[in-house]
Order: structure tokens, then sequence, then C-alpha cells
């Protein structure tokens, strides 16, 4: 009898130092995880950022933020903007406590929101001067609202001064797409390393399908893109033509749309106001010296008005946050006068729209002046870039793999806007 | 407790021959234990978790709900699962054979005594231990349709139209299989010159005196001999093949459209991209499945062989 139990009780220490040791390696391993959420209290605000050195807007609004609010601290939770949705993803499951998240686009937002796991801020946004605050309506789940909007961006037409003025092409007000396009033939030229394309169509299908969506009236989410075909026709030909660099080559070499319109190997471009912080940097830092100004973007022929797209950016509340009221007090600065003057100074565009910002925004050193660029910047209409739905993100799955179809050329327009009509039918909408 | 440790336990008659066994047992569990809390806490949870959350529907917030086989119906629907099916049985059987061969092939060639054979076979290995991005951005650039060496040569040697590589959905497959070929074949050319240095030299004298040529010797000694190292690579190649992600994922991204979807990926997709975790557990059940099936017949076959 005691033989058995000493050998028991000599077992049970061996396993009692084994498994203490496997704990402690556990313990480390969970320590990790929980770190970002401690050391919390009232004073230090959280928020989830992307490339906190290549996104000025955020430091610039956390100064004026901490300046506002003394004893307050904000911290930045920087995450690589490639990323970003997964990462958030992530966290905002494993409960991470987080003050505020930044919402990049609407269709992670309405995840979010529809998961339940972010705070409503309808008071937030009721005391807000809504009525200038553009791309708030993206936001209003019902009569709701878990985020306010603090930067609205846009599309509109980047062009090379100095290689439009060569080629003998002036603008006045925003071009057609046919014009355009024939500016682009003309404005193409060179060979090999000296090649300079006429315009540079970036690979998102945004480029193509949200302003034709836009500019049509058609519904991205609808089952029917019959409504895109003039746009691909436009695109496709400038690609065969050489006036555009095609798609297989811009995706094989993963190119960077700044690098083609910032070192003058594309005369014209569409591109979201989120670049000229982009190019007015590039500038101040001597890696570019291209002579740029704005005008509209394209319109179809016979357009009354200048109509685009754009998508806004937005700041949340964490459901989990422990200093909640300090969060909705960042949300509404950042939404809010001091928030747009703070975030205009480094050229990013502010939600909220005001003369005096605007005025602001085109005395800063390196922007054009011309009024052209000031007309550019204010478009009559400004479409959500993709409506949000529960639908949304298979919906951009299917066109976005049906766009490389037709923009690589494997399929002919009209047979891939065929199966994107056939695909969303059966797949999503059914 | 450690005054009854340290006396030595004495023997009563008849009972200690019954308990050593389990004594070495507990002691060699106690051993592992570390190493197995880990791996229980860390893999075999989160695994068994998975293949629980395939049977229910969960957004990765809310509490999950149980449906059943209701995600394994919409897995039969599904056109992209089909699709990227397909894909990764395509990727396997280009993926599987090209790498055993060329592997293979380098073995044999670097086990000969050359001048700087060290350098050689280094220079083969380095693929496998440069970082998979480099590796796949580089790929990309040679492979570049218009301007890339790859189709330079093709056209300096008289191909009027080379394929478009990854611009298109036909050779998309093609371009990530030569990459990950290349990739992987260090790696395996490292286990089969292991398993060429086992074979015992007196056999090729044997039949160098019988008369055998270098196929002879090559076909009736060395693939013979080789066996357990082939069963070895043969399984390690299928499961990454079925398994592969992070080259597809950086070099194509699954497309143009969905020429390089492969299940990993959909996986991916669909659990932290689109926050559908039971459904994309379901795929990764069947993923699972797939792999431990072929795995599983690769052993019956290699145990009836080694039997006849």
């Amino acid at each position: 009898m005691r033989t058995a139990i000493s050998s028991v009780s000599g077992h049970v220490k061996i396993i009692g130092v084994a498994a203490a040791l496997a704990l402690g390696v556990a313990a480390c391993g969970g320590g990790g995880a929980g770190a970002p959420s401690a050391g919390g209290g009232s004073t230090t605000l959280s928020v989830t950022v992307w490339n906190l050195a290549k996104t000025p807007e955020f430091t610039a609004l956390f100064q004026a933020f901490e300046k506002a609010n003394p004893g307050v601290t904000v911290k930045p939770v920087d995450i690589l903007a490639d990323d970003y949705p997964e990462k958030v993803t992530t966290m905002l499951a494993g409960g991470d406590k987080t003050d505020v998240i930044t919402m990049k686009n609407v269709t992670d937002y309405s995840r979010y929101s529809s998961r339940g796991q972010l705070l409503d801020i309808t008071d937030v946004a009721a005391s807000a001067d809504t009525a200038k605050l553009a791309g708030l309506d993206a936001f209003k789940v019902g009569d709701t609202y878990f985020a306010l909007p603090y930067r609205q961006d846009f599309w509109l037409l980047y062009y090379n001064k100095g290689l439009l003025a060569k080629a003998g092409i002036t603008l006045d007000g925003a071009p057609t797409w046919d014009d355009y396009a024939k500016y682009a033939q003309q404005l193409s030229s060179g060979e090999g390393n000296d090649k300079v394309y006429g315009t540079y169509h970036h690979t998102w299908r945004s480029v193509i399908q949200a302003v034709s969506a836009a500019q049509t009236g058609g519904d991205q989410l609808g089952g029917d893109y019959t409504f895109f075909t003039d746009q691909y026709t436009m695109a496709v030909g400038l690609q065969k033509s050489g006036a555009a660099l095609d798609f297989g080559t811009a995706t094989a070499q993963q190119a960077d749309y700044r690098t083609m319109f910032g070192t003058g190997k594309t005369a014209m471009m569409p591109m979201g106001t989120w670049y000229i912080s982009g190019i007015l940097e590039s500038k101040k830092k001597g890696e570019s010296d291209v002579d740029w100004a704005l005008a509209p973007m394209p319109q179809r022929p016979g357009s009354a008005e200048v109509v685009t797209f754009g998508s806004p950016t937005a700041f949340a509340v964490n459901k989990r946050s422990e200093s909640a009221d300090l969060a909705k007090k960042f949300v509404q600065f950042a939404a809010g006068k001091a928030g747009a003057e703070a975030i205009a100074q480094v050229g990013v565009v502010p939600a909220l729209q005001d003369p005096a910002i605007t005025q602001a925004y085109f005395a800063l050193p390196g922007m054009p002046s011309d009024e052209l660029s000031k007309k550019a910047f204010a478009p009559d209409k400004v479409v959500l870039e993709m409506p949000v739905s529960d639908k949304t993100s298979d919906v951009d799955t299917i066109l976005n793999e049906e766009h490389q179809l037709i923009m690589v050329e494997d399929k002919s327009i009209a047979d891939g806007i065929r199966s994107m009509n056939e695909r969303v039918t059966k797949e999503v909408l059914n | 407790m450690a005054s009854v440790t340290t006396r030595p336990a004495p023997i009563a008659p008849g009972a200690p021959r019954r308990r050593r066994p389990w004594r070495n047992i507990l002691i060699g569990t106690s051993f592992i234990l570390p190493n197995f809390l880990g791996f229980a806490l860390f893999t075999l949870v989160p695994v068994v978790a998975a293949f629980a959350l395939a049977f229910m529907d969960w957004d990765s917030y809310g509490t999950p709900e149980w449906v059943g086989l209701e995600n394994f119906q919409r897995l039969w629907d599904d056109e992209s699962f089909h699709v990227a099916l397909r894909n990764t049985f395509y990727y396997a059987g280009g993926h599987i054979p090209l790498t055993l061969v060329a592997s293979l092939g380098l073995a044999l060639a670097l086990n000969q005594k050359l001048r700087g054979v060290n350098f050689f076979r280094t220079a083969a290995f380095f693929p496998y231990i440069t970082s998979l991005v480099a590796v796949a951005v580089v790929w990309n650039m040679l492979f570049n349709p218009t301007a890339g060496p790859v189709n330079l040569l093709l056209e300096a040697v008289g191909v009027d139209d080379p394929p478009r590589w990854v611009s298109s959905t036909g050779w998309a497959m093609p371009a990530v299989i030569i990459t990950s070929v290349w990739r992987d074949m260090g790696y395996y050319m490292v286990l089969y010159l292991a398993g060429l240095q086992t074979i015992p030299k007196e056999y090729y004298e044997a039949a160098k005196v019988d008369g055998a040529n270098a196929w002879q010797r090559f076909w009736g000694i060395t693939l013979p001999s080789l066996r357990p190292t082939t069963f070895f690579v043969l399984v390690m190649l299928t499961i990454q093949s079925f398994k592969v992600l992070d080259l597809i994922v950086v070099m194509t991204g699954g497309g143009p459209g969905r020429s390089t979807l492969v299940l990993a990926q959909l996986v991916y997709r669909e659990g932290i991209v689109e926050g559908q975790f039971g459904y994309s557990s379901a795929i990764a059940l069947v993923l699972f499945l797939i792999v431990f099936g072929v795995t599983v017949t690769q052993f019956r076959l290699n145990e009836r062989r080694n039997a006849s």
C-alpha cells in the first residue's frame, strides 16, 4: 500500500513540474494578446490606423485632439494597409478593446455594424453639423449611426500640364469620355523605356465599374451590368492601342499608380483625391518633379452636371471600448471643424464641407491654383463607390473576378458582362 | 513529500514486475507532456473546434448556431468551391510529379564527384530558404508578358506568340507551378542526396561486373533503394501541394478571374475576409479529408509494396 502511494506521489510531483512548465509557456503565449488593452484608463485612447508613417492625417488629427484635450494621449495601433480589414476583423472577433476603429471603407463598416461590434453613436451624429458632412448617409443603418466620416475622397482626373501643353491640348471643364480617349491617343508617345502612356487605368474594378454606375445611374448590386459596356469598350480599346498600360502588364509588375503619374509615365490618370497628399509629399521630398493639375472626372456625352464617385472614411467606437465617452468625443472632434482643419493642413480632403477649409486647402504649398482644378474639387454629385448591403462583398468578389477576365482580354466585354449577370443572379441574389 | 520520494521503495514480492511498465509510461509521458500540452492547446483543440464549426453558422462574434449539414450543402452548390477544387488538383497534379522528377534529377547530378559540387548543392538549395514573397515578385517580373526575360527569350528562339503567363487564365497556373517547382526542388534534392548515400557501393560494383549499363543500374538499383525516400518525399509533397496558399496569394491573388483560386485561399477568403467561419471551416474540413485520404492511400500502397 505504502509503496503505491509513494510512487504515485513521485509521479504527481514530476507531472506537476511538467504542467507548471507547460502553463508557464502557455501564459507567455497568451500574454501578448491581452497586452494592447492593458494600461487603459480614461486618459489613453487607442485608435486603429494603417501605415501611420505614410498616412499623415492620423498624426495630424491625433496631435490636434491631444492639444484640445490636455491630459489625453492617443495611442495609434498601426496596421499594414493591405491587411487592415482582415486584421481588424480578427481583432474584433477576438474581443480586442481598442477604443476607436477606423472604417477604411463602407463595405467593412457594414460588416462590423451588422455583427454588432460597434457602438451606437446616433447621439453624436445628431449633435454634429450633419448637413455639411459629406458621405454621412453611407453610415446610416436604419435610423442608427455607428460611425461618422471625417474624410471624403472622390475621383477626379489628374493630368501632367507639361505633356498636355506639348500636345496642344487644353482642358476647360470636364471632358467627355470620347474626348478623353482621343486625348489619350494623342498623348501617348515613345517606345520601350521612353514610352509615355496617354492615360493610366489602375487595376481596381472601380476605375471602370464604379464610374459607369455613378454616371449612368446603374446599380452595382442589381444583377444587370450592361451599363458597364461603354466604359469597358473605351478602356479595352485604349489598352489595345497602347494608349494605356495594359492590365496584364500592370498586374504582373504590380504597377504603382503613384510611380506612373509621379515619374511622368502617363499624361492623365483618373484617381481618387487621396493621391493629392501623396503627390504633394513626393514633390516636397524631390522624388517627383511632375507639373500637375486637376480636372473634373470625364463625363458621358450630354451630361449637364459633373458626376463622380467616392467613398468616405470614418471613425467608429468599439463596443468593447472601456473609455467609450472619450472615444465618442474623438469621433465628434474628427468629424467637426477642428478635425477638418487639421487634416486639410496635410492635404487630405475632409468630410466636412466648408468654403473656408477648401480655401485653406488650395492655399497649401504645391497645390495647383488654376480655376479648373478648383472646379474639379467641387463636383455636382458624388455617388458612393459601392452600395452597402449584406450582398456587397459577395457581389464585389464576382465583379472583380470578371473585371480581371475582361481586362486581360480573356473574355470579350459582352461575355464578361453576361457572366457577371449570371453569376450575381445565381450565386448572390437567387 | 520529499522524504517519501528519496526513500528507496521497499519492493513487495510479486508486485513490481507488473508495476514497472506503468511507471515507465508515466515517466515517458511526463517528458513529452510539455510539448504535447503546447500541441494540444494550440493545434489539437483549434483543429477539433474547427471541425465542430463546420457544422455551425458563426460570424466570429455572436454565438455559433448549429446548422447540421447546411454548410456542406452550400458547398456543393458553390461554383467557386468547384473551381477551387479543380485548381487545387491541377496544381497538385503539376507540382508533385515535376518536383519529384526535378529534385531526383538534381540529386543524381549533384551526387557525382565534381569540382565545386558543394557550391552547386548550396545553389540548388538556395531558393528554398529565400523569402517566398521575394521569389513570387521576382518570378512575376520574369513572367512579365511584354518585357519579361522569359518571353523575350521565347521570342528570341522563334516563338511568335509567347504565353501571357500570369495575365492569362490558361497560363497562370503553369507559371505558378514552374515557380513552385523551382522553389521546392532544392529541399527535396537534399532528402534524395541523403537517400543516395545509404545505397551500398557494392550493389553498383556487382551490377557493373554483370554488365549492367547506367540506365539499368538506375532502374534496377538506385530507384528501388530510394523507395523509402521517395515515399517520404511523395507524402510531404502531397500535403504541401494541397494546402498551397502563400505563393498563389502573392503571385496571382487567385486571378485572373478564378483561374488560380485554390482551396486554402477560399478558406481564407470565406473565413477571415467574409467572416463566415462556419462555411470556411466546412471547406477546410473537405481539404483536410482530401489530404488525409490521399496520404492514407499512399501509406496503404507503400505497405502493400513492402509486404510483396
